[in-house]
């Protein structure tokens, strides 16, 4: 970019600028939690229906340790599920999008399955595979896996007649036209099943750990809402939020990182 | 003496059957070593298609090309091509889009420094080597396809309608560099558009290509001086061309 380092404003006046642009947000953000706190006094709801903000941020705090450990827990199953989807998913959808008889055989088959609900699965999982670390592993896989090997073969594909034609018209071999040419321009693509996988795969875990499990945030929320505390239900909802979004930023951040020019990218840059 | 590209009863069908269409020809054309030659015709009349059967990108159904003595078989690579849509890749700025073409023929980068500043100072983009080409306007980044189609030092150009999306202001002068250019290196160029004006300031000889399905229906020779500048445009032989042709796609209700 043209742009040089010393240009860049700092971190006040960036914050600065943010909070001019945003402050609706923030506003609306600040009073939905107001109202929250404030209409579970108002309207007399009782604590093991609805617990305040305030309450759950000091429950929660006194359970930091489990809340903390769990949130590990949940986030090995999460991070092992999605990486191997990644890993699988990835060079199989390139395989299918090159190969005429996997496209007609594996592919179809594919998209059928996409169709079923992953999460239905969960149960026999468990049954199968018991109370551990491999049937959510499993599970978060399986709502992972789909959406990067679907938009794998699409990216691969969809590259553009005129491109095809350049590529030929220059002689080059396949290696060379996939690595100049073809992997790149796959790229973004591919990005929009990562993240449309991120999003799903701590939802998978969740959810298998609400079918069967002694450990993790699914069964903190399970067996605390069991208790009729909702103040600590939130609490673990709120660590599930933050593994999502951590999760979600990682993949954006090697967005960014590696196809700094694709206009997704791009368009938020300030 | 033999024609450095010759088409011999070249036709085109999409599709077979009875849903074939007869997109094409039967054409015949002998296009000699340096000239400047313009395929000239409305739209969805097949001169593309013809463009990209020279280049050996399409197949002909029928007929046969012959470019510098050999029977077009498959993409070739002797050739410098531009298409309609512009082949500069994102992820590369103008510099490295030009290398591109290289690095996909695998030619030394290294070796051909001189050549793409060369080629940037000719189009005057030698400031904007370093931008990506969305950062360029839609006239700056035909200026840079037009490098990377060129950068291998091709004897024979194919332009794909270079100039249809652009304004018309940026298309006069990227047509005098391109003239200039021409002039100065006399490269065999086909020049595809669907405007009579461009077609006849900029080529030697434009053949006139009827609607679908195209057949030539005229090759006129243009008997201006080079360079074509504002004096020449505006001087009555050129609007005589420009009227004749005209005539021509009157009598075919094209205009």
């Amino acid at each position: 970019m043209a742009m040089a380092s010393s240009d860049r404003p700092g971190l006040f006046e960036r914050t600065g600028a943010w909070v001019q642009r945003s402050w609706m947000f923030i506003a609306f953000f600040v009073g939905f939690f107001l109202f929250w706190e404030w209409s579970v006094e108002l309207f007399d709801i009782p604590r093991y229906i609805l617990t305040p903000p305030s309450l759950i941020v000091a429950k929660g705090w006194a359970d930091i340790d489990r809340l903390i450990y769990y949130t590990y827990v949940t986030g090995l199953e999460t991070v092992i599920g999605y990486v191997v989807a990644l890993l699988v998913g990835l060079p199989l959808g390139l395989a299918i999008s090159f190969s005429s008889i996997l496209r007609r055989t594996i592919y179809p088959f594919f998209v059928c399955i996409e169709m079923v609900p992953k999460i239905a699965f969960a149960p026999l999982f468990i049954s199968w595979l018991g109370f551990g670390l491999l049937p959510k592993v499993i599970i978060v896989f399986l709502v992972c896996f789909f959406p990067v090997v679907l938009n794998a073969i699409l990216a691969f594909n969809s590259l553009s007649e005129e491109l095809t034609r350049f590529c030929r018209s220059t002689g080059a071999g396949a290696w060379t036209t996939f690595f100049k040419i073809r992997l790149p321009a796959a790229m973004p693509q591919c990005f929009v099943g990562f993240k449309y996988a991120a999003i799903n795969a701590t939802v998978g875990a969740a959810i298998a750990e609400f079918i069967g499990s002694d450990e993790g945030l699914g069964f903190y929320i399970q067996i605390v809402t069991g208790n009729m505390r909702p103040d600590l239900a939130f609490a673990g909802i709120f660590f599930l939020t933050l593994l999502g979004l951590a999760l979600f930023g990682c993949v954006t951040l090697a967005e960014r990182l590696l196809i700094p020019w694709h206009i997704s990218v791009r368009r938020s840059r300030p | 003496m033999t024609s450095l590209i010759e088409l011999t009863a070249v036709s085109k069908t999409f599709g077979s059957g009875a849903d074939a269409v007869h997109a094409f020809g039967p054409v015949d054309l002998a296009i000699e070593d340096g000239e400047f030659i313009s395929f000239l015709g409305p739209s969805g009349c097949g001169k593309s298609t013809l463009m990209l059967m020279i280049a050996g990108l399409l197949e002909v159904s029928e007929g046969d090309i012959r470019l510098a003595g050999q029977t077009v078989a498959g993409p070739r690579t002797d050739i410098g091509i531009m298409f309609q849509d512009n082949t500069l890749v994102p992820w590369r700025t103008v510099q490295g889009n030009i290398e591109l073409q290289l690095e996909m023929r695998g030619m030394p980068v290294s070796k051909h420094g001189a050549r793409i500043d060369m080629l940037l100072d000719s189009v005057h983009l030698k400031d904007f080597a370093e931008r990506h080409p969305y950062e360029l306007s839609g006239g700056m980044q035909q200026r840079a396809a037009f490098c990377q189609a060129m950068v291998h030092d091709p004897k024979t150009m194919l332009l794909d309608e270079p100039l249809g999306k652009l304004d018309a202001m940026t298309r006069e002068s990227i047509r005098k560099d391109l003239q200039a250019l021409w002039m100065q290196q006399r490269p065999t160029v086909v020049f595809v558009t669907h405007s009579i004006e461009e077609a006849v300031q900029l080529s030697s000889r434009v053949a006139v290509i009827t609607p679908r399905p195209g057949r030539i229906e005229e090759v006129i020779p243009i008997d201006l001086p080079f360079p074509r500048d504002l004096d020449v445009k505006n001087s009555s032989e050129f609007a005589r061309y420009v009227r004749d042709i005209q005539e021509i796609f009157r009598g075919y209700g094209v205009i």
